[in-house]
């Protein structure tokens, strides 16, 4: 039975990691929240299901085409808040033109897709296989490896590359950095294509495990906000850590409680870190520090 | 090697600076004081174009830079470090140098440029893995100035080094002002700390209401009516 929860948290919380490392890297260089990226997976994962599951493309050609749609969608919508950006608007109105993004995303799911659930069938129903006891699907154990690698890939990228060191510079001091050339409007669209394309990875791999519907972006963008608030709003590798701890806690509540209480228990915490912890795990000790 | 004709800048509708002139020829320290508000911070960042210039004339080596931006005034040979120990704390203190040198594409000069800073602030490099944070106050401006000289800067624009600092670590730092200077860059350093200024400048502009009130080398010191706005009428 434990181990079987620790599978489930390990699963709950690759997803939404990927979710939240995304959305982590968007927030930190551009200091807003941008739930917009909630519709982002939602669209790539029905384009997925447009491509493979309508037209009957190639599976592998379809998830290419399905991570650069994300990448293009996200990237879009910073050309959006860009005409915001130029106006110099607060973060509260971008904050609210990017929930009507949300909507409007979610709407034309809708209408071009229609409201009942959609599955895109790849993998036949597999048997799952038994580890120490607990039983994992083999697309389960791909969803956890693909997290872990493209969630190292991600932390390599930002301590390694310069890009990704222009980045934690403009999220740092966004001052400073256009003193020292570094265009912080450019970095914001590097921001956008990779936490997008991200976005697009967790889209395909939500896509395979569960089915797809309109409101799915909103439902995956509240768990991994809870996630990179547990964490520490602002720190990528904040968000990675509270989202598997929000996998766990969830599947371990539900021992408790019965399982219908499964959401409302990342809405209790939630609140309880925005009430007693609002700059989570990881964000306590630097604004410490920086007094 | 700079010369400014009738800046007048300032932020969207407000003019700050009301047609300024003013002069930099190489190899000089060039500094400017004056009171709060007369403009000083807005006229390096008219240099820089961190302001909006509405008109006249900033000429560099017989170029006009007037609102060029900021990357290309790095490649043209003018750094900036900006007020107030403005390094990026949650990098490491090499990272901050790196991030310096980021429109630099040939590794072989970021490798040598990092080498030439370390040898001027040794203790950079012992350093060099911590975060920025971590440094002292006048060890963070170091690291602003440092940040800077990894563009190869013909021109330095520094906007009061000494702020917030001991007056041991001032002495420092404005040592070290002097020891960059010898190496040839020309220099514009806008002060609060009058006297240190001056004595390290080879001329002084003094701002007033965003125009030049005067300007004159060391003896401007003597001058009476300075004496009494800026060193207490002794």
């Amino acid at each position: 039975m434990i181990t079987q929860l620790i599978v489930n948290g390990l699963i709950a919380g690759a997803i939404y990691a990927l979710v939240a490392s995304g959305f982590s890297l968007i927030y930190s260089t551009c200091k807003f929240v941008h739930f917009a990226h909630g519709a982002v997976i939602a669209f790539s994962a029905y384009f997925l299901y447009f491509l493979f599951s309508m037209l009957g493309l190639n599976f592998g050609f379809s998830v290419v085409l399905a991570i650069i749609f994300a990448s293009i969608l996200g990237y879009g919508m910073n050309l959006i808040y860009k005409q915001f950006r130029k106006r110099k608007t607060s973060s509260v109105i971008l904050l609210i033109a990017s929930f009507a993004l949300l909507i409007f995303v979610e709407s034309l799911i809708l209408i071009l897709f229609g409201a009942d659930v959609k599955t895109i069938g790849y993998i036949k129903i597999a048997r799952g296989l038994e580890v120490f006891g607990a039983i994992i699907t083999p697309l389960q154990i791909a969803i956890i490896l693909i997290s872990l690698v493209l969630l190292f890939l991600l932390f390599f990228f930002m301590k390694k590359t310069k890009i990704g060191k222009a980045m934690r510079a403009v999220s740092d001091n966004k001052d400073v950095a256009e003193v020292v050339g570094i265009s912080s409007e450019k970095i914001y669209g590097y921001s956008f294509i990779i936490g997008s394309a991200i976005a697009g990875i967790a889209a395909i791999l939500v896509g395979l495990e569960q089915n797809l519907e309109p409101m799915m972006g909103t439902n995956l963008m509240i768990k991994g906000f809870t996630g990179a608030i547990i964490g520490g709003i602002g720190s990528v590798s904040g968000a990675i850590l509270g989202s598997f701890l929000l996998g766990f806690v969830e599947n371990f509540g539900i021992w408790f409680l019965p399982s219908g209480y499964k959401d409302a228990i990342a809405f209790i915490i939630l609140f309880i870190f925005l009430l007693f912890k609002p700059k989570g795990i990881l964000g306590i000790k630097r604004s410490v520090e920086k007094e | 090697m700079l010369k400014i004709k009738n800046l007048k800048a300032g932020y969207e509708e407000q003019e700050i600076l009301h047609g300024v002139d003013l002069e930099v020829k190489a190899g000089e320290i060039v500094a400017i004081i004056g009171p709060n508000g007369s403009g000083k911070s807005t006229f390096l960042k008219s240099i820089f174009n961190l302001c909006d210039v509405f008109s006249g004339k900033i000429i560099f080596k017989d170029k006009n830079i007037t609102r060029m931006p900021t990357h290309e005034l790095i490649y043209e040979g003018i750094s900036y470090v900006p007020q107030g120990r403005q390094v990026f704390s949650d990098l490491t203190v090499k990272e901050n140098l790196e991030m310096g040198a980021f429109i630099m594409e040939n590794h072989e000069l970021l490798r040598r440029n990092i080498r030439d800073v370390f040898e001027k602030f040794p203790f950079l490099k012992e350093k060099q893995n911590d975060y920025a944070f971590t440094l002292s106050g006048g060890q963070q401006q170091m690291l602003a100035i440092a940040r800077a000289l990894m563009q190869n800067p013909e021109l330095l624009l520094l906007d009061e080094p000494s702020l917030g600092l001991s007056p041991k670590m001032t002495k420092e730092v404005f040592d070290k002002i002097k020891a960059i200077n010898k190496e040839g860059v020309s220099i514009i350093v806008v002060e609060q700390n009058a006297k240190k200024a001056v004595e390290i400048a080879h001329r002084t502009y003094i701002f007033e209401d965003g125009k030049v009130a005067l300007s004159g080398g060391k003896e401007i010191l003597k001058n009476k009516r300075i004496k009494n706005i800026y060193f207490g009428g002794r």
